[in-house]
């Protein structure tokens, strides 16, 4: 009986297009990904990699909760809709027979579903193998097991989980609605959790909590390099392995509670509303229609408008009263609230609620609620009278169409109003709730009413329109939701942008404290008239096109339409189609007339092109500067320029130079170029790669010196497609020497070995030549036009902004309404300068030294932006107390950090002169003491740069710029670590371990060691930092900084090649590192070695009052990586690791958490397992090995372990 | 005031032929528009509320274009149509203010009057207060008529109302329409001939969209009496009896089957002569178009 219910079954849903129309989407789905390559795979890892096909199938059954809530749920429920619940239970059926032949039948098909996502990817991928999509080097061999083992033990669980949900649902609650809601939950908050689990601490919760084990395969696998990603399997073990006993368990305990529940009778069960008053009638009394008055009737067009918002409200009411609007609003808003709750993260540390932030989250999560609404309920307004039959009675009613449609595009409208406010409340309670009152409610308003709200009803205007010509609820969610992927499909897959091309598309902004809504607020309000006039253009179709009658066909609506079409409709018709057009031209004409406009397949093209026919300068003859003199009028209003540059140029190189080679930016023109007074003469062009040449007057000898004077015009014409244009703005004008033309071949465009492959240019390991490189050795890391140089500037700027730019502010005065400054460097510099200007508030600040001299400090910032400003203060002297007294004195006689607007958000170190971005630390909230002090951090870091940089520039060859970027980390590190004390360090730099390890796992060519390192910034910064902090914490930090103080003397302000190198760097550490440590060197700088440290386990016995004996196991192995990320070997000598015994945590003066060790001290040990044992005299609660996490650890977590009583 | 059609012609999309070529005079009063499922009545009753256009034709009623100024047609129309939903979270009470608003009823006051005479009339009166979701087929039928004859229509419309009706809900349904004023035009579409027989002075019979007969249905009833012969025989037999003779009807009876045939002379002296009656007339029309017997 099982089985023919079964079967029965399973023949019925084989038959019913549902089956196959959701196999179809994921077949279809993953044949798209598989042609492409498109999958989750950076460069280095194949498109079929194991990995790649375990986080697809993890991702996809997510998504399959929608299509297993559609397929487990209507199983029982089919027999309560159709009735035939009444007759088939009344056969001789056993309920569990019934209930097994359903569920399992069901369950079957749905599994049979998700196959089609794997059978989509084998007909795709050998598809995109064979018509080249996807390069051979890109692809794997097939292995079988790569696909059923991630669909046994990650899919099936997973559809198990949720299916067995739905189906309990229903037979336990009969109501379909209830795994609608389910679904719609479960969905949500999987979202939620996934966002919450953000949060670093949770993470062994987070990983076994996950029911879809998502989390809990991106933690196992996160560290995975690209060649383990290539072959490995996620392993059953550990928490994944707990997860899935877990769930599976849930699953199983909930399916039995259900099987055991489940009865025919209550599924039986008649509901009877509430009970029925019996009639009652006295016809007597009844009053007869003759009774009915004479009514007045009234038809005016005031009156119609009246009715036209009373419908309105009344379909707002109709909206908002339903239960899955409501439920979909409130997970929105939760995210809402929440994304803006957790805040702007930065180090672990957040961000006050800063309006402009608060603004930002709207397009986090909330977006696709947003876009949920709008379009479902677009649907339901549209179709609501034809879905209940009222339309048979309200179309023959007498009102004009314009107030029914009307009203309910208005009830829509109203939707949108409510969803942007809901924005400004929940920015606002936050902001309460975490007591910040600057709310800047006109920051609120610009951004939800003229720029939000426009995009909104956008999305009102397409939805109805395509609602009411399709004229099917279910096609007309079809084809709007079609029309929004086949746009976003086209901007991110065929990497088409150009927006006014793109219904709804504006080019992107970003708020700003100092700068408002600058200069976006012009492209932004044209495009929302362009599309706004095509909405309403829309809405005046739809008008004409409206169902109203019973007739449905095209042609019969075609013939009403041609009835309504009416004078007035053809004026509003025309007029917006003309305020249309004439919007998009205005755009078009500054798009691409004023600027230009490329795809980005085009400036891969141009990219390729310019390599090809300029690469061989790359080594070309020319001058480098040695004298510079600036004039620079900056007229930020303009947001332009005009730069004036006389530069002294000296031909440094054996042979004779003829001309000059000059590439300069597309925003600028050069309008003057002359040398020792006479105008050169161009004799070649290139305006796409902007490439000119200059014939010299006279060829220069070796050792010649010319005078080159420049003049630059430099601004922003109009709007284009989209990019910030930071350089020049209102207020925080920021840009460097970049705004002169530079000589000779800049580098090259295309760095991507995928892209330079397909373009046929030669494969490109490393961007600096090899250490011994002589032209490398000759060159500066950071330019390649000169060496030191000495520098003045005068710089100007509007009346009510201060300018700066590197060197001492001589003079300062104003004329004809402008404000200028001239500064003037004392010493010689790298040829590296910003010029910027703003309206900025000045704090400042003297840092003494012992000999009497003195350092100014300033602190320009944007005049609200005060909260942290004593951070950035005593960083800047703790920072000039160590670096001087650890490395060399400071070479200049100030310190300036300037604020600027958050178009970028980084801090840039000029000689004395560090540009500091707004969203970087000004604003963040350093509450928690726990919170690492990243302002602290980041200004220390930027300090060092003085140093790490401007005193030691390094060569342009490899490994060099660990020079400047690691040592700056470092001596970060080192005053971070003077000023908050060892604890903080772990948390600090628990997120270089967690960068570099990502680093590396998704590199797209190879890792390099630090000693070879040209290009990653995660080697740079992330594992400099780890390698270097562990080394002072190993020799010794005095020690250390010895050789550091060693090397700056003899590599500082070098006037004369060679440069210094990574190599040379390397000798100094090597000198004052013991024999014994030196392997600890060569595994760290010339290789890539990892640990795998970890405790199994930590007991202890009380021997007496205040005597513990501690035992501990610890395993200890490290593993060498070749550059692809493979194991190549493990090591077999001794190692000397740390070994920790700690009581229970206790807090330093700051506040913070603080370890309190029993007993700390490096062992050497060999690789294996330790039993060791101490005595300790306090009761100890942790123990382990390495528990700083000093050395690199893919699993840092397992290092430590709670003691156990023995 | 009269309702006059003119060579009415309507065809679907899916090739179904609605209406042909119907052309009727319709005065003010109760006219009956009879006809089998699918006879093309519905078709007509939307065509004439403004909520479809016709292929070609026309339809005036007295100045009006109807196909044209639908607008002011809707102004004095009342119409009940053969399927209509509610929305099922509204109570009736508000449901028919805001339907008597839409009609152009501004004054609250007499809207309220309105509302609550006419609830009572339908018998909804004490439940006026609940949502409509919670009705049953009945009281659904009752608030259509309610809502129909709010805002004194000049033409109301009304499409099979009897369906779903219980006998005692039919009667005072038969009741409620012979109030409504005799000024007003009204066209009642049934595929019960007993509806038309009790209400009616005016009638047409439409079948396969076409217009076969139509009168005063006493006058209808006259032209066929003394022609109508009724037998009782065995099922079996059925089929002999429709080659041979025009079977209109067929009723069981006691195990037998009684037929009723026309014909000008009496058949044969098993069949006894009955008195025609409206339903005779209808079948006698229907079956000249179709097979009325599917027995």
């Amino acid at each position: 009986m099982f089985l023919s219910i079964f079967l029965f079954e399973l023949k019925y849903r084989l038959k019913r297009p549902a089956t196959w129309a959701y196999f179809g989407i994921l077949f279809l789905f993953a044949f798209t990904v598989g042609i492409y390559g498109s999958g989750p795979a950076s460069e280095k890892t194949f498109v079929n990699s194991p990995h790649a096909i375990a986080t697809m199938l993890a991702i996809m059954s997510i998504f399959q909760i929608l299509i297993a809530s559609a397929i487990m749920g209507v199983p029982i429920y089919r027999d309560l809709e159709y009735q035939t619940k009444d007759y088939f239970f009344t056969y001789p059926i056993r309920e569990k027979a019934y209930f097994m032949g359903r569920y399992l039948g069901s369950f079957a098909i749905l599994f049979l579903v998700c196959t089609g996502f794997i059978f989509g990817l084998w007909v795709g991928e050998p598809l995109g193998l064979l018509t080249g999509e996807v390069e051979p080097e890109r692809s794997g061999p097939f292995v079988l097991s790569h696909y059923l083992y991630p669909l046994l033990v990650i899919t099936l669980p997973n559809i198990f989980f949720a299916g067995t949900i739905f189906f309990a649902l229903v037979a336990l609650t009969r109501k379909i609605l209830s795994t609608y809601v389910a679904s719609v939950l479960l969905f949500i908050g999987y979202l939620v959790a996934v966002t919450l689990s953000q949060d670093l601490d949770n993470k062994n919760l987070v990983d076994i909590l996950d029911p879809f084990a998502f989390t809990t395969y991106q933690n196992a696998t996160k560290y995975w390099t690209p060649y383990e990603q290539n072959n490995l399997l996620i392993p059953l073990q550990g928490n994944f392995l707990i997860n899935r006993i877990v769930w599976i368990g849930f699953s199983l305990a909930l399916f039995a509670f259900t099987y055991f529940r489940f009865s025919f009778k209550s599924l039986l069960e008649v509901s009877l509303g509430g009970a029925r008053k019996t009639e009652e009638r006295d016809e007597k009394k009844m009053r007869s229609l003759a009774d009915l008055p004479v009514v007045q009737k009234a038809y005016s067009q005031s009156i119609f408008i009246k009715k036209l918002f009373r419908l309105a409200f009344l379909e707002f009411r109709n909206i908002t009263k339903d239960f899955y609007f409501i439920a979909i609003l409130l997970a929105g808003v939760l995210f809402l609230f929440l994304d803006g709750w957790f805040g702007d993260i930065t180090f672990g540390t957040p961000s006050l609620p800063l309006t402009y932030y608060m603004l930002e989250v709207k397009d986090f999560n909330y977006i696709i609620f947003v876009f949920i609404i709008i379009i479902f309920y677009t649907g339901e307004v549209v179709h609501r009278d034809k879905a209940a039959h009222y339309s048979n009675i309200a179309d023959a009613l007498p009102i004009p169409n314009w107030v029914v449609y009307g009203s309910k595009f208005l009830s829509l409208a109203l939707v949108s109003f409510v969803l942007v406010n809901l924005v400004l409340v929940c920015g606002v309670l936050n902001q309460i709730i975490k007591g910040y009152f600057n709310f800047q409610f006109s920051m609120y308003f610009t951004d939800l009413y003229l720029i939000e709200l426009p995009e909104y009803l956008q999305l009102v205007m397409l939805a109805f329109i395509v609602h009411i010509l399709v004229n099917n609820k279910f096609m007309g969610h079809v084809v709007s939701i079609g029309i929004w992927v086949a746009m976003f499909g086209l901007r991110n897959f065929a990497e088409l942008d150009y927006n006014l091309f793109f219904y709804s598309y504006t080019p992107g902004y970003r708020v700003s404290d100092m700068n408002g809504f600058g200069h976006f607020l012009e492209p932004l309000t044209w495009f929302n008239v362009y599309w706004l006039s095509l909405g309403i253009i829309f809405l005046i179709i739809g008008n004409l096109f409206w169902n109203r009658g019973s007739e449905t066909g095209f042609k019969a609506r075609l013939k009403l339409m041609k009835q309504r079409f009416s004078g007035t409709s053809a004026v509003f018709l025309t007029f917006f189609t003309l305020l249309w057009l004439g919007s998009g031209a205005f755009i078009y004409y500054n798009v691409s007339v004023l600027n230009t406009y490329r795809t980005n397949k085009e400036s891969i093209k141009i990219g390729v092109e310019f390599e090809k026919k300029y690469k061989k300068y790359e080594f070309l003859a020319q001058p480098k500067v040695t004298d510079l003199k600036i004039n620079m009028d900056l007229y930020p209003e303009e947001r332009a320029a005009r730069a004036y540059g006389k530069f002294v140029l000296v031909n440094k190189t054996n042979h004779p130079i003829d001309s000059l080679m000059l590439e300069h930016g597309s925003d600028m023109t050069i309008e003057m170029l002359r040398i020792d007074g006479t105008d050169l003469q161009r004799v070649f062009e290139d305006k796409t790669n902007s490439i000119y040449f200059y014939l010299l007057p006279k060829t220069m000898q070796p050792g010649d010196t010319l005078l080159m004077e420049v003049q630059v015009d430099a601004r922003y014409k109009g709007f284009p497609n989209n990019g910030l244009g930071r350089l020049m703005v209102y207020n925080g004008t920021f840009f460097d020497l970049r705004i002169f033309p530079s000589f000779g071949y800049s580098g090259d465009k295309i760095n991507s070995d995928k892209e330079r492959k397909k373009h046929g240019l030669p494969k490109k390991d490393y961007s600096a030549p090899p250490q011994d490189d002589p032209y490398g050795l000759s060159t500066l890391l950071f330019n390649n036009d000169a060496d030191y140089v000495t520098f003045e500037a005068t710089v100007s700027t509007s009346a009510d902004q201060l300018a700066v730019a590197p060197g001492y502010l001589e003079k300062e005065w104003e004329e004809n309404g402008r404000k200028y400054y001239h500064y003037k460097m004392n010493s010689e510099m790298d040829l590296f300068a910003n010029f910027s200007s703003a309206r900025y508030a000045v704090l400042r600040d003297v840092w003494k030294v012992d000999n009497n001299e003195e350092v100014n400090i300033e602190i320009f910032h944007h005049p609200t932006h005060t909260y942290n400003l004593d951070r950035f203060v005593t960083s800047v002297k703790a920072s000039l107390d160590y670096f001087s007294k650890n490395f060399s004195p400071y070479q200049y006689t100030q310190m300036r950090i300037l604020e600027f607007p958050r178009y970028a958000s980084f801090a840039q170190s000029f000689p004395n002169t560090v540009p500091y971005s707004e969203s970087f630390g000004w604003a963040a909230d350093f509450s928690d003491p726990n919170k690492t002090d990243y302002v602290f951090y980041v200004t220390a870091h930027e300090v060092a740069h003085q140093w790490w940089g401007h005193q030691v520039t390094p060569s342009f060859t490899r490994g060099a710029n660990q020079i400047s970027e690691s040592m700056a980390e470092y001596s970060a590190l080192m005053v971070l670590d003077h000023e908050y004390g060892k604890d903080v360090m772990q948390n600090r730099l628990k997120y270089s371990l967690d960068r570099y390890l990502r680093g590396r796992s998704s590199e797209s060519k190879f890792e390099e060691t630090l000693l070879n390192n040209d290009s990653r910034a995660y080697v740079w910064y992330d594992k400099g930092s780890l390698v270097l902090y562990a080394l002072q914490d190993y020799i010794g930090e005095e020690k250390l900084n010895s050789g550091f103080k060693k090397f700056i003397d003899t590599a500082a302000f070098r006037q004369n090649p060679p440069f210094a190198t990574s190599n040379e760097w390397y000798s100094y550490i090597k000198e004052v590192t013991p024999d014994s440590l030196q392997y600890y060197l060569q595994d760290s700088f010339e290789k890539i070695t990892l640990y795998e440290n970890r405790v199994t386990k930590a007991t202890y016995e009380e021997l007496a009052k205040n005597k513990f004996k501690v035992n501990l196991t610890v395993q200890t192995k490290k593993i060498y990586y070749d550059s692809a990320g493979r194991d190549i070997s493990e090591g077999q000598g001794k190692d000397l690791i740390e070994i920790g015994i700690f009581a229970e945590d206790g807090k330093n003066d700051k506040g913070m958490t603080q370890k309190t060790p029993l007993y700390l001290k490096k062992h050497w040990l060999t690789p294996g397992e330790h039993t060791l044992e101490f005595t300790v005299d306090q009761k100890p609660v942790k123990a382990g090995i390495d528990p700083y996490n000093k050395l690199i650890d893919r699993i840092p977590e397992d290092n430590v372990k709670v003691v156990e009583r023995k | 005031m009269q309702l006059v059609i003119q060579n009415l012609s309507k065809t679907y999309s899916n090739g179904v032929q609605a209406l042909k070529n119907v052309s009727l005079t319709i005065n003010q009063g109760m006219y009956g528009l009879l006809g089998p499922n699918g006879a093309g009545k519905s078709s007509l009753m939307r065509t004439i509320a403004t909520l479809q256009d016709a292929d070609s034709g026309s339809i005036t009623l007295g100045n009006l274009d109807v196909l044209r100024d639908k607008h002011e047609v809707r102004k004095i129309l009342g119409y009940l149509p053969q399927e209509f939903g509610v929305y099922p979270k509204v109570t009736a009470e508000t449901m028919l203010d805001h339907i008597a608003d839409l009609k152009g009823i501004v004054d609250k006051k007499q809207r309220k009057e309105i509302v609550s005479t006419l609830l009572d009339r339908v018998n909804l009166a004490h439940v006026k207060s609940k949502n409509l979701g919670t009705f049953s087929g009945g009281m659904k039928q009752r608030f259509g008529v309610a809502q129909a004859l709010i805002g004194n229509p000049k033409l109301i419309i009304v499409d099979e109302p009897t369906a779903g009706l219980d006998p005692a809900e039919r009667n005072r349904f038969y009741n409620l329409l012979s109030e409504i004023g005799e000024n007003t035009i009204v066209i009642l579409s049934t595929h019960i001939v007993e509806d038309v027989t009790n209400l009616c002075n005016d009638m047409a019979i439409i079948c396969l969209g076409e217009v076969i007969a139509q009168g005063n249905p006493n006058t209808l009833v006259d032209s066929m009496q003394g022609k109508i012969w009724s037998k009782s025989i065995e099922k079996s037999e059925m089929n002999v009896y429709r080659n041979s003779f025009q079977v209109i009807s067929t009723q069981l009876k006691a195990g037998k089957t009684q037929i009723h045939v026309v014909s000008d002379v009496q058949p044969n002296e098993s069949f006894k002569p009955v008195e025609a009656g409206l339903e005779d007339v209808y079948f006698s029309k229907i079956s000249e178009r179709m097979d009325v017997v599917t027995v």
